[in-house]
Formats: structure tokens, sequence, C-alpha cells
């Protein structure tokens, strides 16, 4: 199940984001204050984290730091009303979001943003899967090629085959 | 005797253009700060509009499930037909949330009507006599007006008094105490607190903005009245809100104190005369 956290100040914000996401089938975690949400980061795996920019205690660009250290798959994404060049920079640079989204939104500019944003995600998830895939492969054929080595210093010979032009393998008892 | 009174008028003449200069600075410090607030006040009207904005394109939605439902009524052929369909656009859920759509929905939209009601109030610049106004209400509306800068910096504490109606240009209290608050905003490092009190004092009455904030360093006290003077980093203040601040109040024939300890914050106390003695005399 893809996980969504949500991060704002404004209750009837969170509220709004609730009712356009509850159609698309995501499991959507809502916050209202930036402590909580660091907390849940705890409990919880999220594709995609949006949050607000203007905040009491801490501004959105500084949580989604924090997040980008404790969960730094999550695809993270500003929703702000503040858009002054000041703050985006600041999302661009520092918190590295994926895009800045501007209060007041259009329902369908917010869901494509949160699909790509899954999207990423889950390249990134399949991406580490088929890396890992490929380490214990590796390492797989790493231990054949070791066992063939001890096998050939213990009873040299032992991994190799003779065999004639029809490709029979040709015993012969030398030693 | 003749002597004497050409240099009367010219000073007359003086007195009466520094009075327009005065003027010209007020209304260009009253700009200066209402454009600094407009980027607060868009912030705090777009996200009301933002999730307003939202809910109408989810009560579209929303209609045309209810649409799908009251229009099968001609067309299902059995009452099961229809409880399908009530099931499928999860009618339940929709008759509980469409409440709170619109309930929030409303409550958004008060919000951007007294926002833009103390926007009103606060310029009020067609008003420029001396006129009989209730502080609190000035007060208020200033509040309202500059919400956004305080309510990430500080917790706002009312401790009002009884207050008799007070003869003053409102418009120029409401910049005065809007000019306290911001800077008691910005004297506070994270997050404070800023008390506004209120009380009567014989013929007088007085108001005090108090912060939890940073103080005045003992150096800079003396020079804060002067125009120009500012300790904000550049582009952050004008140096002219203290010092047109001060002559407001001077022009109300009252006075503008201020006492601050370093790093325990700062008070500014407004004192008025209730009576304008001015008018009083017409």
């Amino acid at each position: 199940m893809i996980k969504i956290q949500l991060v704002d100040d404004e209750r009837n914000i969170l509220s709004a984001l609730r009712r356009l996401l509850k159609p698309e089938g995501w499991e959507v975690h809502t916050y209202d204050n930036v402590e909580e949400a660091l907390g849940s980061l705890k409990d919880h795996e999220y594709a995609v984290i949006i949050s607000d920019f203007r905040m009491p205690t801490a501004d959105g660009v500084t949580y989604l730091q924090f997040a980008k250290q404790r969960q730094p798959d999550a695809v993270r994404l500003v929703l702000s009303a503040y858009g002054d060049r000041e703050s985006m920079i600041k999302a661009i640079n520092q918190a590295e979001v994926h895009r800045y989204l501007s209060k007041p939104w259009e329902d369908h500019e917010v869901i494509s943003a949160i699909r790509s944003a899954i999207d990423l995600y889950q390249l990134k998830k399949e991406n580490q899967r088929l890396r890992r895939e490929n380490e214990r492969q590796k390492d797989m054929i790493r231990a054949r090629e070791e066992e063939l080595l001890r096998l050939e210093t213990e009873n040299p010979g032992i991994t190799r085959v003779q065999r004639d032009t029809d490709g029979s393998v040709l015993l012969s008892d030398d030693d | 005797m003749s002597n004497a009174s050409a240099p009367q008028s010219e000073q007359e003449l003086l007195n009466a253009r520094l009075e327009q200069a005065n003027q010209q600075l007020l209304q260009s410090e009253k700009l200066a700060a209402i454009g600094q607030l407009a980027a607060g006040v868009a912030h705090e009207i777009n996200n009301p509009v933002g999730y307003v904005y939202s809910n109408l394109q989810t009560l579209d939605n929303y209609l045309n499930d209810l649409f799908r439902l009251t229009e099968a009524v001609d067309n299902a052929r059995c009452i099961e037909d229809l409880r399908q369909i009530k099931q499928n656009i999860d009618y339940d859920f929709l008759k509980d949330d469409l409440r709170d759509l619109l309930a929030e929905s409303r409550e958004g939209i008060e919000r951007v009507k007294t926002i833009i009601a103390a926007m009103k109030d606060f310029s009020h610049i067609e008003e420029e006599e001396f006129k009989p106004a209730d502080l609190h209400r000035g007060i208020e509306t200033t509040l309202n007006v500059v919400n956004n800068e305080l309510k990430y910096k500080a917790e706002v504490v009312r401790e009002f008094g009884d207050l008799p109606e007070v003869e003053c240009i409102i418009s120029q209290i409401n910049q005065v105490i809007m000019n306290l608050l911001v800077n008691a905003a910005h004297a506070i490092e994270t997050f404070g607190r800023i008390t506004i009190r209120t009380r009567q004092k014989g013929s007088t009455v007085v108001v005090e903005v108090q912060d939890t904030g940073r103080g005045i360093s003992p150096e800079h006290r003396h020079r804060i009245f002067e125009p120009f003077f500012t300790t904000k980093p550049v582009g952050k203040g004008t140096g002219l809100g203290l010092s047109l601040s001060f002559n407001i109040i001077e022009k109300h024939q009252g006075t503008l104190d201020v006492e601050s300890a370093p790093g325990e914050g700062t008070c500014f106390r407004i004192t008025l005369p209730i009576v304008h003695p001015d008018t009083d005399n017409e």
C-alpha cells in the first residue's frame, strides 16, 4: 500500500486534500504539526511527503530536510501559499523537493504531481531491489568459483574434463 | 514691527511645508508598510481560497454521483439497482462529508471576508480627522491584518481594560499599533509572547505592547525614534516605523515611551488623552 504523508498547520487544507486523494486509494496520513509528523516517520514508510511551507515552530523546508535524512527514498513536495523566490530556492536546493506546488491549487495538478512522485519512488525501490538481486547473484557466483578453486587445489584437474571431438567425456586413470 | 512680521510669515510658510513633507512621509511609510504586509496577507488569503477552491472541485464530483442516483430513479428496473448505485457512490460517506465540506468552505470564506474587512478598516485613508473611536476595535482590526506576521512568532495575549472612546485619527493609531506589533514579532527569535494591555488612567488611556524578544541594547535606545534608524537587515525595515509612530502620537498630544531589558523583552507604552485638547477648545 502506497503511504502518503501530508503536513499543514491548517486543518481545513488537510481535509480538502484528504477528499481529493480518497478516490486514488492511497493510504493518506495527515498531520497539523511538525513534531507529530516527525514522530510518524519512525512508524511508517512513506512514498510521498507533502508539506506546507510556513508553519509555526519549523518551516516546511526544515521539516523536509529532516524527512530526507530519515526517509531518503520518500519523494518530497511543497504545497505553499507563500510563493516567493527565496522559499522556492531553499526548497529546491536544501530539501531537494520534486515539485513546488502553490495554493490555491488545481486538483488535477496535485494528483498528477503525486502520481509522478509515486512513479519516482517506485523506480527508486525497483532499482534498489534489482541492485540487491544483482549483488546476491554475484555473491552466489563468487561462492561457486571459490568452491571450484578449492576443489582444484585439493584435487588438481578435478574441475576440468577432457572431451573428444564428439563431446563425450574422456576418463583416463593416469594417476 | 513690520520687519518682524515678514520672517514670521516666512516661518509659517516653512512650517506649513514641513507639515506637508511630514504628511507625505507618513503616507509613504503607510504604503510601504502595506506593501510589506501584502505578501503576508496573500498567504493568509491563499490558504482559505486554496481549500475552498479544492472543495468546490470535490463538490462537483459529489454532485455527479448524487445525480447518477437521482437520475437512476427513472431508469432503474428495480429498487435493488438503486441500492447498488447508492452503495457504489459510497452514499453514507458522501452525506457526512458534504456537510463538513460546506462548513469548512464557509469558514474559509468567512476568513477571507474578515481579512478584507480588516484591510479596509485598517487603511481608512479618507479619515484624517479626530473622531471618537473604539481603540479595542482598532487593535482587533490591526491584529487581523498582521496575523500572518505574528502567528508563527508569538502567542498574542490581550489584557484589555475598560476604555472609553478616544478622540483620535484611528487609522493613524492603527498604524502605530501595527508598527509596534510587527517590531515585537521581529524582535522574537523563535517563539514568544506579545501582550497587548489597555487601561484608562485619569483623563488618558494607556496601550502597551510588550514582547518577550531580544530587547533593545542600551546604545540603540536613544536612537530608535530617529528617522531611518534600523537594526533590521536591508529590505526588512524602512527605519521610519517608530519615528513616524512617535510623530503620530505627538500629534495626538500623547506620549510614546519604551522600557527594554536586553534578552528579556521590550514594552512600548502609548498614552493618549481621551479628549484631544485642540478639539476641546473648539
